[in-house]
Parts: structure tokens; sequence; C-alpha cells
């Protein structure tokens, strides 16, 4: 019996993987496709061992190097030091707002596009929600020095009505605004295929009991959509807490968050102790926040088998 | 019968030396081979195309090396040279054009070539000498000048007479600095009350100064967006680069530029090469920074840059005669505030500590 050619390319296959690979070896196969992942977090663990331990070397001001000696000198700069303080104050504020925000903006957005029926609405809603990914957050943040600046398009239109203009650019909310705008499309990503899991008969069977639309929305879409939720949050948060070119760009100078501080350690006064130093507090603020918000919510809100 | 019986002493010693230069050769000439490029770290806009013009092409023409500008921020380079250093590595770049200030820091860290032996050295301006270091770690190539800029439609009744201007209240988040305070402190502490002799012990009256122009709530950018934001109308004053103005004023900006009465702070930048380059790329590093000390090249650079040069008896470019950020001469010089290097690296981490806590509080 002729056996049709792609059945007996997929035989040689197998036995060329039953070479590679042996039967005996098999129940290490999902640790070995884990394995790159794992080097890559085992790379990234490693680069914060190395931060932490830079962060317990002092800078030598006479040669530039971090001495030899162990000191929590950079961990109590950041604690003597108000500024410190504040600026992660304001992150962690801008990072909560942002998170608000965009979910907010993206729940309806990510809604309409998996309950629409118009497939020609579909194709605009994904087109837009994937053209900013073709343009990165500096251009994007430049777009906006142009249209919120003062001779820009907005104050264009204002004067043009003969209303006075504004100073739109360089405040903590054009940070805002702007990491809003960036963090837009992460999210609604993230909430599309939670969404897309609640079948709709769900929603026509409350409504068929009688509920009213908004409790449906309230008692059967969110309690659903939650693995999206929380996992469009945690991922818009943490972008946000540790996101560096918007407040650079649009906060003229005087909105920075912590990662402009980080920066300003390692390269503007090339001190890499400190900068470490304040990269680990930042690490640790932002793991366990979102360790609290798992703790509070189950991971088993995202989706996960098996997890509480 | 010894050999110099025979030949004689003194041509003994030539043939002796002529020898060992022989033997030497092919080490010497190894040194001296071509490297595909020299990579010159610079800034960008007026002051890379400054370099291009002025240093970097007629090098090439001189010596068949082509020169790659790598525009990587001066601060971003740093850490990067002094790992590779660190580790062994050849560094990214052969020549680093950088302030005087992180060179200097550089140079403490231990990873600069002297440069003492450049034959372009002699008869150059004391101001080429880097200051509180020994030989040539690095070399000060012009003199330049952070001056108060401003858009003349603001200042209807002239240029600004004094930094203090920053803190009318008319001009309410329209004044600009550079983010870390660079170009700024020393006039901050003599606009704020103080005196020069004040520097750096007491810097407090800079401090409040910077306490009042918070309340009128500046922007702190670097350069380039000095240039974007008076384009844009955003700003009407800035102190900044002498260099930063001219160019936007050549691209058609509207801005002046002033030395108002508490003077404006004076600096050099310089060049250097890292250690651990090979030994050939070393060597055509060095002619680089050599070739950039030599008369025409410093003409044609600082004359683009409309900086005064580290190589004497250049006339200034046709625009900038007599113009005070342009300083030919000690009473120009006078006008001006010189804060010494060792003073500088060794203050600057604590000044902008403190100016980050005041802007950013």
């Amino acid at each position: 019996m002729k056996y049709p050619l792609s059945w007996r390319l997929l035989d040689g296959l197998e036995a060329a993987a039953a070479v590679l690979w042996p039967a005996r070896l098999r129940r290490l196969t999902a640790w070995g496709l884990l394995a790159p992942a794992l080097v890559l977090v085992g790379v990234l663990v490693i680069g914060l061992g190395y931060m932490l331990e830079y962060s317990l070397h002092e800078l030598d001001l006479a040669t530039y190097r971090l001495t030899e000696a162990y000191s929590l000198t950079n961990y109590q700069t950041i604690l003597d030091r108000p500024v410190y303080a504040r600026v992660l104050g304001r992150t962690l504020l801008g990072a909560v707002l942002v998170t608000a925000i965009a979910v907010a903006l993206a729940f309806p957005y990510a809604y309409a596009l998996v309950r629409t029926r118009s497939a020609a609405l579909r194709k605009a809603l994904l087109v837009a929600l994937f053209l900013p990914f073709f343009i990165g957050q500096v251009v994007r943040a430049y777009g906006w020095l142009i249209v919120l600046g003062r001779e820009g398009l907005v104050n264009s239109a204002l004067a043009g009505m003969g209303l006075p203009t504004v100073d739109l650019l360089f405040t903590y909310p054009a940070v805002i605004f702007g990491l809003v705008q960036y963090m837009l499309p992460f999210a609604i990503l993230l909430l599309v295929p939670a969404l897309a899991a609640i079948p709709e008969d769900m929603e026509l069977a409350s409504e068929s009991l009688g509920a009213r639309w908004i409790s449906t929305f309230r008692h059967v879409v969110i309690p659903m959509a939650k693995p999206g939720l929380i996992g469009a949050s945690v991922v818009v948060f943490t972008l946000t807490l540790t996101d560096f070119a918007m407040p650079e760009i649009l906060g003229g100078g005087t909105s920075d968050f912590i990662a402009s501080a980080i920066y300003d350690s390692f390269f503007q006064i090339s001190n890499p102790g400190l900068g470490a130093a304040l990269s680990m507090v930042l690490v640790t603020l932002g793991s366990l926040i979102v360790a609290g918000v798992f703790l509070v919510a189950g991971t088993g809100t995202l989706g996960v088998r098996g997890a509480k | 019968m010894t050999i110099t019986d025979f030949a004689g002493r003194r041509t003994f010693l030539k043939l002796g030396a002529a020898g060992a230069g022989a033997l030497a050769m092919p080490g010497i000439l190894r040194a001296q081979d071509k490297p595909s490029e020299i990579i010159v770290r610079a800034w960008g806009g007026a002051w890379g195309d400054a370099l291009k013009e002025g240093v970097a092409d007629p090098f090439t023409a001189a010596t068949g090396i082509p020169v790659r500008l790598d525009f990587t921020e001066d601060n971003e380079i740093k850490p990067k040279i002094w790992a590779a250093v660190d580790q062994g590595r050849i560094p990214p770049i052969h020549v680093n054009w950088d302030t005087t200030t992180n060179a200097t820091i550089s140079a403490l860290r231990g990873v600069t070539v002297d440069l003492s032996d450049l034959s372009n050295l002699d008869g150059l301006l004391p101001l080429a000498k880097p200051t509180g270091l020994d030989g040539y770690p690095l070399v000060n190539t012009y003199a330049y000048v952070y001056v108060c800029a401003y858009r003349p439609e603001a200042f209807p009744d002239g240029a600004p007479d004094s930094w203090t201007v920053m803190l009318d209240p008319k001009f309410k988040g329209r004044v600009a600095l550079y983010d870390d305070g660079i170009g700024f402190n020393p006039i901050a502490v003599i606009a704020g009350g103080g005196t020069f002799e004040d520097i750096p012990g007491n810097m407090e009256p800079g401090y409040e100064f910077y306490r009042k122009l918070k309340e009128n709530a500046p922007l702190l950018g670097e350069d380039a967006d000095f240039t974007t934001w008076f384009q844009n109308g955003e700003i009407d004053l800035a102190c900044t680069i002498s260099v930063n103005a001219r160019a936007a004023r050549q691209s058609g900006i509207d801005v002046e530029w002033t030395v108002p009465k508490e003077g404006c702070k004076v600096d050099t930048d310089g060049l250097w090469v890292p250690r651990g380059l090979p030994a050939n790329e070393e060597h055509w590093a060095r002619e680089f920074v050599n070739f950039a000390l030599s008369r025409e090249a410093q003409e044609k650079w600082c004359s683009l840059l409309g900086l005064p040069p580290v190589y004497p008896g250049i006339a200034p470019p046709a625009d900038l005669v007599g113009d005070p950020s342009y300083p030919t001469k000690p009473e120009d010089f006078a006008r001006l505030v010189s804060v010494p290097s060792p003073v500088l690296v060794e203050n600057q981490p604590i000044w902008f500590a403190k100016f980050n806590e005041i802007f950013q509080g």
C-alpha cells in the first residue's frame, strides 16, 4: 500500500525526532520547551543580582569608582533626600491614574471590537488599535508636542475661535495624557481575549431573565472579564511605573518619573551605586504591588488553570 | 680586535641604531597601519556639522581614513567606555569629544591616554591644558559661553541686562535651563546675591535663586529642546550655549543673546582617546586629535561653531566680532565666570542633587 507523500514525510520527521529526542527523555519535554524562557529569566535574575551588588557600594569621587567596602550608604541617601520620595510618589500616582483611565477607556473599545456585527467597524477598530504599535513612543510624544504646543493644533483652534490659548504641555497632566494614549492599545489587547471568552448567550440569558443592560454589565460582564481587567491593569501599571520617555519629553524636565532619576544617577552623575539602589527600590516596590494584586485577586483571575 | 676598532665607535652606534630600527620597523609599521575608520563621538546638529566640515573631512582628505561620527549622548558613552576599559575590551569609539568636566572624570578614572607628545600642542593657548591633572589626559579645544538667549519680540526695550529677569512673573513657564543646572549653577549664586568667592563653599544664594525661579515654572531640557522651544514659541528666555543660539538664528529663528551684568559661565570642551585601543587605532586616534589642534582645523571648526579656539591668533567669524559670547581679550573673560574643572568635578554631583531636589520637589 502506497502512503501519500505528506504521511511519509511526517513519518520521517517522527523517526528523526525519536533519534534526537528519545522516548526516555519525553518526560523532560515540558522542561525543554520551558528552557529558553528559564534562561531568559535566569539572565534577568543574574542582572538583578549584579544590581543588588552595585547598590551596596558607595561612589568614590576621587576616582569615580565604587568602593570595595559594602555599605547601605546609597539606600541611606535615598531615604535622606526627600526628592526621591516625591519622585517615587509622583510615579506611583501616575501609574495608578494611567492604569485606571486606560483600562476604563479600553473596556468599551474592546467590548465593541468583540461584539460588533459589522465587519467594517471591526476592521476599523483593529487598524486603529494596531496603528500606534508601528509608531514608537518617542515619535508619539513628539507628535503631542506639535498638537498640544503653544502654537500647536489645539491652541490654533482655540485662537481661531477667539478663545485664549492655554499651556497644555510640560505639566504633570500632559505626562498622564501621553501615557494613557501610549498604554491604551496594551490595555485593549489584553482585554479583548477576556471579553471574547464571555459567551454572548450569557448576556442574552441575563437580559431575558429581566436584567437591565447595566445590571447585566455589572453582574455578568465585569466579573467574567476579571482576568482581562487584572491582566491589563498589571501590565499597564508596571509599564507606566518604569516609563522614561513620556515624562522626559512631555514633562518639561520638572515632572520626572523614577526612571529619570535612575538614568540621571547612572549617566548624568556617573554613580552606578545610587542608580542600582534606586532600581532595586523600584523593582521591589513594583513586585510587591503586583504580588499584592495577585494575593487579593488570585492568579486564577488570569485564567491560570488550577490556581486559586 | 673588537668590532668598534674595525668600524669606529660612532659608526658602530649608527649601525646599531639602524639595526635596532630595522628590527623594530615591523612593529612601528604595524602601529601605523591605517584602520578602516576612526569613530569620533560627537554632539549632533550644528556641533556635528562643524566637526565634520572643520576636522573630520579634512582629516580624511589628508590621511585617507574615513571618520564616522557617533552621536551617542556624551553621558551615555562614558559608562560604555569605562566598562570596556575595565573589562579589557576594545572601546566603542576612538576619540571622545567631551565636556572638560566629563573628560576630567574619565581621566580621574584612568581610562584616557596621555596626549602630552602631540606635536601640535606647542604654542597653544594655556586654555588647552587641563587643570588639576598631570600631563594631557585630554586636551581642551575651545572655550564656550552659556549665554542668555532671548526672543527679541518678548523684550521690546532691548536685551535683558540681568539674569533676575527670569524671576519676572511675566515670563512664567517661558524660561528654560539645562536639566542638570549645568552652565547656570555659579551664575545662580551671583544672581541670587552671592559672589564668585562663595563658590563652592556657600551655594545657598544660588539655591535660593532656584527656589524663586521654580515659582516661575521654568522648562528644563537639553540643547535640542531649546531650539525646538524657541522655534515653537514655547519660551522667551534660556540659558544655553551660544552655539545653539547662533545655530537657531542661522536657521531663521528669531533669537538674540547677551551676557547680563552678573556674567555668564565660560567653559571648555576637549578631545580624549580611550585606553585599550589596538596600537594602530590608538596611533591614528591621536593623529586625529593632533590634526584637530592644527591651525587649519581650529580655524574652520571653531569658526563654524562660533567659538574661540585654543590656537592663538585666529580671528572671530564676522558675525561674532565684538560679541561678548566670543571672548578674546582678558577684559572679555573678566565679564565671564570660570569655575576650575577640579571644583566642577568635585561639586557637580552635589549641585545636581540640590538642583533636582528644588525643581523635582
